[in-house]
């Protein structure tokens, strides 16, 4: 298949005697042959609608939807070459978890040989050899999940369409079956679009994630670019566990560089965390005097220790210091606000203590505190963020 | 001191025995996470401490003495819920107020009660708000504040962040610990997730088919599973689990794996069929061939947000998930290659084949990170 393009499609339901709902605003989108894309957000912010109409179960009010250039919209589904699996499973009751599986290729007319071959194969991906030959009422959800995704995955359909594929899985399986799955897309080059509100999932599989918020495409990057280069607020504080710090700043100039004042909770500023930038490397009309900013920075790209050469430093003390593991987690008191800090290692710095933290430069993001866009990815860079 | 004590409690619900003979000790001012998987009798476990519930067998002590013939209200508790459980006609300083005016304090002292609480859990803004107009992550600080307000000794939470947004999970998770100690009650903690129960307990009491499986610091816990069952529930991947055979020689034990020959740290135990335990963070994956390193093929790399995850095929058809960190990810592309594994013997942990039990206890109880 070539590439599915998704143009200004829009959704909204009438409810009658209720104000119409928009549901999907003017999405764009390309997914390219054998990519893997992710729609990431919560509930109620289009995902599933999306999917639904990429499926063709529900109606685009407006835009279209192309593949190869042919415009799918007016198709019925069965008609657009597409294999789903549902949240909800839909396994046929009756028949053999095997038999569900191939069901699909059987109706594709696949020789018998090709169909018990290819379900051996996706049954030892996802662990469900051993219930091969159960009916779908005796399994557990995390059994009746896998086969429902191994149902479609067997086929090499145009586009596999999962909503929410891992959702019920045994906590202990996730993981690997992860990353099965990710090889088995890559290997058979299946194009895939899934949803998911879990953003682990989404950053595990995806090439390239679609943030949703409220019927609109927040940011459609992969996974590094959304850590890397958020395009607004919205996803620097979603995307992240746990998500990116975020402080109000105040900009005001003086001095040899450009001052950012960081703000308490209630609007005050707090100068002790004010920063200076090195000069011409935020454009100037970033940082009118007195604007609202925001400047962020992820949790595990904050150094422990005073490095005054990398970026301003910030003292504070630690609330709790928790080891997870193959991870740390520090919460730290700085005076106007809890900054989060992650490490791979181990730190030593016991709650109450006294520690310095500093927040280099090429780590920060600078955001419109108004419009919370991003301004600015790495303030020792002179690029912007458009 | 010990302030809370559980002796041989068991419960059943008709023929079905959902905590078995349970034993649990909790020091005054500590906290303790009960973490296990849905089902194992967390829940059914505090109900019994709050009085909700009574024992078949055994007793529950708090402060050296029995309380199982008290009522709920006489054991002096404080309790939080994870649906917050909060009263939909009051305001949320009136929910918060409730356990005060039952006891039948003047209004003076539950309005000094009620605010030194709510600027704790940073709600004095909301107080006047009825629970539908408030956030889940107010209902949640609401329903703490109201355990807290009558300053019990003794604190039970019911997965009290399982309802909150993540990024408030995230903040709470960080706040709590402080905020428990400020408050110098005992607390238990029940959880299903790990890392609430690694960062929120002094002690971790892993609950599994209705028994203790494992009572101990996080880091003992973790570090020392006393069975596969408890190291396949603390840490995301799960460990390695590989079947090969213990060996024992005039060196001391050792297993082989794809292969190679590791020593293992344990006492030394008859020769017996084994399960090999190995963390995904302690094995390393190079690009360039290494000295003793094992040969395998990476098939795929799924990033997480910290660390990225690795799967990994040896030549003999071994599975195995490895973890690095996000920079370290960066080298491994789209598609399969070939790379170098390295693991390091002290990490390596064997538990016995056929009961799941760890071989060789000598590191049990052993120091904290």
């Amino acid at each position: 298949m070539s590439n599915l393009v998704l143009d200004s499609v829009t959704k909204i339901y009438n409810v009658k005697r209720e104000p119409d709902v928009l549901a999907v605003d003017a999405v764009d989108m390309t997914v390219n042959d054998g990519e893997i894309v992710g729609l990431l957000g919560s509930s109620g912010c289009g995902k599933t609608s999306t999917l639904r109409m990429i499926a063709g179960f529900e109606e685009v009010t407006s835009g279209d939807i192309r593949a190869g250039g042919r415009v799918l919209n007016d198709l019925a589904p069965a008609a657009r070459d597409i294999a789903m699996a549902f949240e909800g499973y839909a396994l046929y009751p009756p028949l053999k978890i095997r038999d569900n599986i191939a069901f699909g290729l059987l109706r594709d007319r696949r020789p018998r040989a090709e169909v018990d071959a290819k379900v051996k194969e996706i049954a030892g991906l996802l662990d469900i050899e051993d219930i091969l030959d159960r009916y779908p009422p005796t399994l557990s959800g995390g059994q009746q999940q896998r086969t429902s995704l191994a149902r479609a995955l067997v086929r090499s359909a145009d586009v596999h369409l999962l909503d929410e594929p891992m959702s019920q899985l045994e906590p202990q399986l996730r993981a690997i079956l992860r990353a099965r799955i990710k090889d088995y897309l890559i290997q058979n080059k299946l194009t895939t679009i899934f949803v998911t509100h879990d953003q682990t999932e989404a950053l595990a599989l995806a090439d390239r994630i679609a943030v949703m918020n409220d019927g609109k495409l927040m940011q459609y990057a992969t996974g590094d670019d959304l850590k890397d280069r958020p395009a607004n607020l919205y996803v620097a504080s979603f995307i992240g566990e746990p998500p990116m710090n975020i402080f109000r700043t105040l900009s005001r100039s003086g001095g040899d560089g450009r001052r950012l004042e960081i703000q308490t909770p209630d609007g005050g500023s707090a100068s002790a965390l004010a920063l200076d930038l090195p000069v011409g490397t935020v454009a100037d009309n970033d940082l009118t005097d007195g604007r609202k900013l925001a400047l962020g920075i992820r949790p595990h790209q904050i150094r422990f220790g005073s490095f005054t050469a990398l970026g301003p430093v910030l003292s504070g003390k630690v609330t709790s210091n928790q080891w997870l593991g193959d991870q740390t987690h520090l919460g730290i008191e700085t005076g106007s606000q809890l900054v989060i800090a992650v490490t791979d290692g181990t730190v030593d710095a016991p709650a109450d203590s006294d520690i310095e933290i500093t927040l280099p430069l090429d780590a920060l993001h600078l955001f419109d505190g108004d419009s919370g866009e991003a301004l600015h990815h790495g303030l020792n860079k002179r690029d912007a963020a458009a | 001191m010990t302030y809370l004590n559980l002796d041989h409690v068991t419960k059943r619900f008709k023929r079905e025995t959902v905590l078995d003979g349970v034993s649990l000790d909790v020091e005054r001012g500590e906290t303790v996470a009960i973490f296990g998987p849905s089902g194992a009798g967390k829940t059914v476990l505090l109900r019994l401490i709050a009085g909700v519930l009574d024992p078949d067998e055994g007793d529950v002590r708090i402060d050296g003495r029995s309380v199982v013939h008290e009522q709920p209200e006489e054991r002096g508790l404080g309790m939080a819920f994870q649906n917050f459980a909060l009263y939909p006609h009051m305001t949320a300083f009136d929910n918060i107020a409730s356990p005060l005016r039952a006891l039948g304090k003047s209004e003076t002292d539950v309005r000094q009660g009620v605010e030194r609480v709510a600027g704790l859990l940073q709600i004095d803004h909301v107080l006047t708000h009825l629970p539908k107009a408030l956030s889940n992550g107010q209902k949640q600080r609401t329903s703490l504040a109201r355990s807290l307000v009558r300053g019990p000794k003794l604190l039970l939470l019911d997965d009290p962040l399982r309802n909150v947004d993540a990024k408030l999970r995230y903040e709470m998770r960080i706040e709590l610990p402080r905020l428990l100690k400020q408050t110098d009650a005992t607390v238990l903690y029940v959880t299903q997730d790990y890392k609430e129960a690694m960062a929120l307990g002094d002690r971790i009491a892993v609950l599994d088919e209705n028994r203790f499986a494992q009572i101990d610091t996080p880091a003992t816990i973790y570090r020392h599973p006393a069975t596969t069952k408890v190291a396949r529930l603390l840490g995301d991947p799960t460990i390695n689990l590989k079947p090969t055979r213990l060996g024992v020689d005039g060196n001391g034990a050792s297993v082989e794996l794809f292969g190679q020959t590791f020593p293992l740290e344990v006492e030394p135990v008859d020769a017996v069929d084994c399960l090999v335990g190995i963390r995904p963070e302690h094995i390393k994956v190079s690009m360039t061939e290494t000295e003793n390193g094992q040969p395998a093929e990476l098939d795929a790399v799924t990033p997480l947000n910290v660390r990225s995850v690795l799967l990994l095929k040896t030549p003999d058809g071994g599975e195995f998930l490895a973890s690095c960190s996000e920079a370290e990810a960066a080298r491994f592309p789209r598609g399969h290659r070939q790379v170098w594994l390295t693991i390091a013997p002290e990490h390596l942990l064997a538990f016995d084949a056929e009961s799941g039990e760890r071989l060789g206890q000598r590191s049990a109880g052993g120091p904290a990170p």
